[in-house]
């Protein structure tokens, strides 16, 4: 079944706030198996394309589906396959780590045992152990990215749906972050994360998409997308950033 | 004058009331950019303001119209002091304030205390509330002038513009002192029992009040205003009435005592404000027990319903009752519930009974309570507990997220939800059901008075949980528990009148039994009404629910701040 469909598939995702077009008609073949970056500068719309992905925005066109599974049209299936990390979204901070992991835990209808004991690993090796039964609003930003990937691996998704995995994290959390999400990849599972750090994307996917003004610009596997040139020259090229020529801003310097 | 700006010394202007007010306006018309919805709920808010503030302004002016000196003083006495109290609970029980502007997006800015606070109070002043309360005293400021000509009228300008100076003072001062306190780990439970203590000292007031007036002694009465325009509460309406009398000395002494209780009001702000501002510094230190071994599960459940099967269902009852009580915004509300559910129906009951009393001339011991004003007042009760989860979305915010991609069927969110703010509310309700008929010195209508309370109860919980699903809306991310977002005031009034008066609608049928069947029915009411409130909760749950489960994206976009 992972071989027949990709493990993301999306087909002319749209979205329009007010009179401001956010995603205008993005599709994507995210192949199982693969860590798929998705580029963009700010505002670009990856926040927006991904909620729709996974179910937490309504696009105003298109599908997706998860391994086959329609998003929209049937929710659960599709929903118990994903795991999600949304950005610039609250987790029930109000409970302590390990209750978090358990809420999330039962909530998808996991046995007590296996949540007791995924909960306890989980933490260990986000090293949140010490964090002892400090609420998370409490956590600091860091600690906080880690809390809500062990929500998201808690079940075992086959997919990993992560918005902005490695932002405000130190490199410590970073490159344990990076670890985790390898060996995710190495035994069979899909990530798909968005990022502006063309260094952590670089290092980390097999396949990139660059969206900007919500269209996808470039997609393909690394390689394809930034040929002989560095991630970074191919990114700034596609999404069309200006250089400053010195005169502006001269009373910065004294 | 024209400054060449140097490097060294940029001309820094001075920052001004005024800016905060343009902020201030400026804000509110963004947020009316291209929301239709929004633009209509203000429109009506500000038609609502002004008819209870024309409602007011004739009840003010009425001495004056009529030409009788001899009330004009006790009216300003009474009217304004209920005004300045209202502005005082009001915002803590019910509506909250308007925070538009939070303070703590100031923190950064290199302004002075005195300039912020300044900045702030101006720009509290730009509300509908206010508009309609100075509509409202206007009316004391004809009616002096019709009573004694201009310079009572220049009094009472100056009086009114002072009082409402002190109304809007004290709202922010009193929220902002409780948010502090309800943020703070220390004394949070400090603060809440306080709360409770405030309202249950209001009963007997409101007792003694109604004693007072049911013996209609005018000149009691009269002392009692004179006493009362003594206090910060009505010394600046009454300052102009007393130049009417021809006590020319006190105006000025009662204005000097409106300025200094601002002046006071606003240094107890400026303080709470500071810690509010420094925000996380006094929520003391974490509590860093090591994990319980009974692992996560174990941990996540509390006590209290620590026999619930760890399921779905458990979880969300779990996670429920573990933020109604460590959300400072829903405990807030939960005090809220616990403070009305007591007052109300003994300030109804006890002063009702009074005022038959006294208009059957009667003298006996013991009121006239009767079941139906009872079960009215149960009703009430009822009605008002449950319209505290009509936004039980909006309490939780971008959170629920959280719940939509795990995709949470709606009928097991809503009832689990009802579950657990029934753990917290219906205690509270049996408690009350069983004290008042026992303070009445009728324990033979306990039944009826719980039967019709909880009957109510569930009608609500059913009746709200349509709402929250159809109307929630999102709540500003500040740590202060009284704050909204601009225009929420009106659309949260309407929703809560909307719902009120269907759940009452709902319930009626248990008063209208109480009224017209006697004997059998004082303890049938009981089994009947838990009957009747659970059957509308699970149908209303079942219903809702099943629009929930179209519209989870919507809810969560309704619910999610604005950024």
């Amino acid at each position: 079944m992972t071989g027949e469909h990709p493990a993301l598939a999306l087909r002319g995702l749209a979205k329009r706030f007010d009179s401001k077009v956010a995603v205008a008609g993005v599709d994507l073949d995210v192949p199982a198996g693969s860590f798929y970056g998705l580029l963009g500068p700010n505002g670009a719309g990856k926040t927006t394309t991904l909620s729709m992905a996974v179910g937490l925005l309504r696009p105003d066109h298109g599908r997706a589906w998860v391994l086959g599974q329609d998003v929209w049209a049937d929710p659960v299936r599709a929903k118990a396959l994903l795991g999600v990390m949304p950005d610039g979204i609250r987790l029930f901070d109000r409970l302590s780590g390990a209750e978090l992991l358990a809420y999330h835990g039962l909530l998808r209808g996991m046995d007590p045992a296996v949540v007791d004991q995924r909960a306890a690993e989980l933490l260990d090796v986000l090293a949140l152990t010490d964090a002892g039964r400090t609420l998370v609003v409490d956590y600091s930003a860091g600690m906080k990215k880690k809390i809500g990937l062990a929500c998201a691996l808690l079940h075992g998704p086959r997919l990993l749906v992560l918005d902005e995995p490695f932002e405000a994290v130190d490199p410590v959390s970073a490159a344990l972050i990076r670890d985790i999400l390898q060996r995710y990849v190495t035994g069979g599972g899909t990530v798909v994360f968005s990022s502006h750090v063309m260094e952590v994307v670089e290092r980390l996917c097999s396949h990139v998409a660059i969206l900007a003004d919500g269209i996808i610009k470039r997609v393909g596997t690394l390689d394809e997308v930034r040929g002989d040139r560095s991630l970074e020259q191919v990114f700034v090229a596609v999404v069309g950033g200006r250089t400053a020529t010195g005169e502006e801003l001269a009373w910065l310097s004294r | 004058m024209a400054v060449p700006v140097t490097p060294d010394h940029p001309a820094a202007r001075r920052v001004s009331a005024g800016h905060f007010v343009r902020l201030k306006l400026r804000v509110m018309g963004n947020n009316f950019r291209g929301q239709g919805r929004r633009i209509a709920l203000f429109v009506v808010g500000v038609l609502v303001g002004l008819w209870f503030g024309a409602m007011a302004f004739l009840g003010l002016a009425a001495p004056g119209l009529v030409g009788e000196p001899r009330y004009a003083g006790m009216v300003a006495a009474f009217g304004g002091g209920l005004l300045v109290f209202g502005w005082l609970v009001l915002p803590l029980a019910f509506f909250g304030v308007d925070e538009t502007l939070d303070p703590a997006r100031f923190a950064l800015l290199p302004l002075s205390r005195r300039t912020l606070i300044t900045g702030l109070f101006a720009a509290a002043l730009i509300s509908v509330p206010v508009f309609a309360a100075l509509l409202a005293v206007a009316g004391l400021v004809l009616s002096a002038g019709l009573l004694g000509g201009v310079p009572a009228a220049l009094v009472a300008v100056v009086g009114a513009a002072g009082g409402l100076l002190l109304c809007v003072a004290l709202s922010r001062a009193v929220t902002s002192a409780f948010a502090t306190m309800l943020r703070s780990r220390r004394v949070r439970d400090l603060a809440a029992v306080l709360l409770a203590v405030v309202a249950a000292l209001l009963g007997p007031i409101q007792i003694a009040a109604t004693a007072a007036i049911r013996d209609a002694d005018w000149d009691r009465l009269a002392g009692v205003a004179t006493v009362i325009g003594w206090t910060p509460f009505g010394a600046p309406w009454t300052a102009a009435f007393d130049v009417v009398d021809g006590r020319a000395w006190a105006a000025p002494v009662k204005l000097l005592i409106t300025a200094a209780t601002i002046g006071l009001v606003l240094w107890w702000w400026s303080r709470s404000l500071e810690s509010a501002m420094v925000g996380a510094a006094s929520s003391g230190p974490a509590k860093a027990r090591r994990g319980a071994p009974a692992g996560a599960v174990g941990e996540f459940f509390p006590r209290v319903v620590g026999r619930l099967r760890r399921d779905r269902f458990g979880a969300l009852v779990a996670r429920e009752c573990r933020y109604w009580w460590r959300d400072a915004r829903r405990r807030a509300n939960l005090i809220s519930i616990a403070v009305v559910g007591v007052f109300v129906p003994v300030m109804v009951n006890l002063g009702g009974g009074g005022f038959r009393m006294s208009s059957e001339d009667g003298f006996t011991a013991t009121g006239d309570p009767s079941p139906l004003l009872v079960g009215l007042s149960m009703l009430f009760v009822g009605v008002l507990a449950s319209v505290t989860i009509a936004n039980q979305f909006g309490f939780d915010g971008s959170a629920y997220a959280a719940n939509v991609v795990a995709g949470v069927p709606g009928r097991l969110e809503l009832r689990a939800r009802m579950t657990a703010f029934s753990l917290y509310v219906v205690p509270l309700l049996v408690v009350v059901s069983v004290l008042i008929p026992v303070v009445l010195g009728e324990p033979g209508w306990i039944g009826m008075a719980g039967g019709t309370l909880l009957a109510a109860y569930g009608c609500g919980l059913a009746v709200n949980s349509f709402i929250s699903v159809l109307a929630s809306y999102s709540l500003p991310e500040t740590s202060n528990p009284f704050a909204m977002n601009t225009g929420a005031g009106v659309a949260r009034s309407l929703l809560v009148l909307l719902s009120m008066v269907v759940t009452a609608v709902a319930a009626l049928p248990m008063v209208v039994a109480a009224a017209l069947l006697d004997g059998g029915w004082l303890w049938l009411a009981l089994p009947v009404g838990v009957a009747y409130g659970l059957g509308a909760a699970l149908l209303g749950a079942y219903l809702a629910g099943d629009v929930l489960d179209r519209r989870q994206p919507e809810l969560l976009a309704m619910v999610t701040p604005r950024r």
